[in-house]
């Protein structure tokens, strides 16, 4: 048993891609994936992605390290463990700082490595993609769109022939293996 | 946004100058600035040197530091071979060469030592105390000028050649001067780096002759390069809207120079972070006396000015892209950061000047004008010789079609 997933259209430059993308998007398709060899300018914009929450996830892990750092301090130093020294008060905020910095980095870094997996998916082992032989040379010399056959407006035939008009080399259907 | 089909590229026809009755107007209200201001700056030197000599050195030192912050960014552009920065290039070494008044310029400081510096009296530090013996050697007159005077002459011929390489590349020779702009930058970013710290020492620090801080060369000079890029801003924005431009510098390139601007708003505020906590926490007489003087009266209150509104303010606007992205929002903070560049220079300065408190002065005004009128005609002019942008660059295309993912 298969089904199909979708097809994949190769373009031989970014270009043809970004174009073949736009005009996609403007028939109404929405269940789109650009595969490519390196990042092409412009790709993000023709895709109509959002820009990733990936900054707010940074921002809000600092705010925790700020918060979790001089909590720490004033309560290890001035509450539960009060001790003078060097004649320093036992709380102050200006030597608190570099710990305060610091875990405000670390756990901001810590949110947007793992916040970034969160939101890309990755490690990835499988995906119905990968049913296309020559779908690996995405990561080489071909500019890859993928039209997932969930999308409400593709069609077995004419989704390909659309793909075919628009410049594509080569248009494949690609079936997920049940 | 600009994509991928429709990049802007160099034009051809477009001479990337000013118009001729735009540049005219523009010397006419700097010439007419200079005249009055170095008549009121005369008239402070006669009637109230003491005053004068401090102010001047306030806004002397304003506009040097820019002067510095740009010779350390055309170098460091060099060095990392960056493309993003060449269309801006031209105007960064436009600035960076108004460095060549300075010779002139550090003539009232020079004459003034004996009125500015509490160590030029003879006999100031104790002759029998061997623990000034250094101090001694390093702070007295002859030597101050010796030193420099070399301080002058490097930054002169630092900014001279890195600005005639750049100009002669304009008539085609592309690769030779690029591998000789490397070629300069690399020993002059080492010697420039030297000479500032050294610089920073001499004419600010030893006001207070016995404090002192092993950081705070470094200190002014980020303050000076934080300056450096919001005047980089402000002139690339005034430039647009003078339409003088046409499209070479695009909002991915104001968004670098947010880039900029904000990382070197953290830089200042680390320093001057470091300064004060260790201070702070070795607690030593001689080296809190400092920030103790600055904790007082009204300086006081420019102390707090500054820690938020040379980094807090600064720091929480440009966080977000949109903001750098924004022309209206960024023009501002680089305006707001201009400011504050020159309140920290008072708050530098001042004190050892008006003990008791934080005022403005009529020469304030004057010496800022008159100083700045001067660099400010010295850029006037050299904007006029040549292109505003490197036309000669053959990554031009690249740098103007430059975009942010």
């Amino acid at each position: 048993m298969s089904r199909l997933y979708g097809v994949v259209a190769e373009f031989d430059s970014p270009e043809a891609l970004v174009e073949a993308v736009r005009k996609v998007r403007a028939q109404g398709f929405t269940r789109l994936e650009a595969c490519t060899p390196f990042p092409v300018h412009g790709l993000d914009e023709a895709l109509g992605l959002r820009r990733s929450p990936l900054g707010w996830f940074a921002l809000a892990a600092a705010g925790v390290g700020v918060a979790a750092a001089l909590l720490l301090q004033w309560w290890t130093g001035a509450v539960d463990y009060p001790l003078v020294v060097g004649g320093k008060p036992y709380f102050a905020l200006w030597p608190s700082v570099p710990i305060t910095f610091e875990l405000a980095v670390l756990l901001a870094s810590f949110a947007t490595v793992f916040g970034m997996l969160a939101l890309n998916g990755l490690p990835r082992l499988y995906h119905p993609l990968f049913e296309d032989e020559e779908f690996r040379r995405a990561s080489d010399d071909r500019f890859v769109l993928a039209v997932e056959a969930t999308d409400p407006v593709f069609h077995a035939t004419e989704t390909p022939a659309l793909l075919e008009r628009l410049g594509a080399l080569a248009v494949r259907p690609v079936e997920e293996k049940a | 946004m600009p994509t991928t089909t429709s990049v802007p590229q160099p034009q051809a026809a477009f001479s990337y100058r000013l118009e001729e009755s735009l540049w005219r107007r523009g010397r006419n209200v700097l010439w007419i600035i200079a005249l009055a201001a170095w008549a009121a700056c005369l008239f402070g030197w006669a009637t109230d040197r003491y005053n004068f000599l401090g102010s001047y050195l306030v806004h002397f030192m304003f506009f040097l530091t820019i002067g510095w912050g740009a010779m350390f960014f055309v170098m460091v552009q060099h060095l990392t071979s960056a493309t993003w920065s060449i269309t801006l290039r031209r105007l960064m070494e436009t600035i960076m060469i108004t460095v060549a008044p300075v010779t002139l310029l550090f003539l009232p400081v020079a004459l003034g030592l004996d009125v500015l510096y509490k160590w030029a009296a003879p006999g100031f530090f104790d002759p029998h105390n061997p623990d000034l013996a250094f101090k001694r050697a390093f702070f007295n007159p002859p030597f101050f000028l010796i030193r420099a005077v070399v301080y002058l002459f490097v930054w002169g011929v630092l900014a001279f050649v890195l600005y005639r390489i750049s100009v002669t590349q304009d008539e085609g020779n592309h690769q030779e001067s690029i591998s000789d702009a490397r070629t300069w930058s690399a020993p002059g970013l080492l010697v420039l780096t030297i000479t500032v710290t050294m610089a920073g020492v001499d004419w600010v620090m030893s006001l207070d002759p016995f404090w002192y801080s092993t950081i705070f060369g470094v200190y002014v000079f980020s303050g000076g390069a934080l300056a450096f890029i919001a005047l980089l801003i402000l002139v690339a924005l005034a430039l647009r809207a003078a339409g003088a431009l046409g499209d070479v510098i695009t909002v991915e390139h104001y968004h670098d120079l947010g880039k900029w601007l904000f990382a070197l708003t953290v830089w200042w505020a680390y320093i001057a972070f470091s300064q004060y906590m260790l201070i702070w926490y070795a607690n030593l007489p001689e080296e809190t006396a400092f920030f103790h003087h600055r904790a007082e009266g009204s300086w006081r209150y420019l102390s707090l000015l500054l820690v938020v509104g040379h980094f807090l303010l600064p720091f929480l606007v440009l966080l977000s892209r949109a903001a750098k992205r924004n022309l209206t929002v960024l023009g501002l903070t680089a305006a707001w950061i201009l400011v504050m560049h020159g309140m920290d220079l008072h708050w530098l300065i001042l004190p050892s000047v008006h003990p008791h408190g934080f005022h403005l002065h009529w020469l304030d005004v004057a010496t800022f004008a008159g100083v700045g009128s001067l660099f400010g005609l010295v850029f006037w002019y050299r904007l006029r010789s040549h292109p505003m942008v490197p036309v000669g660059d053959l990554r031009l295309a690249a740098s103007i079609a430059h975009q942010n993912q």
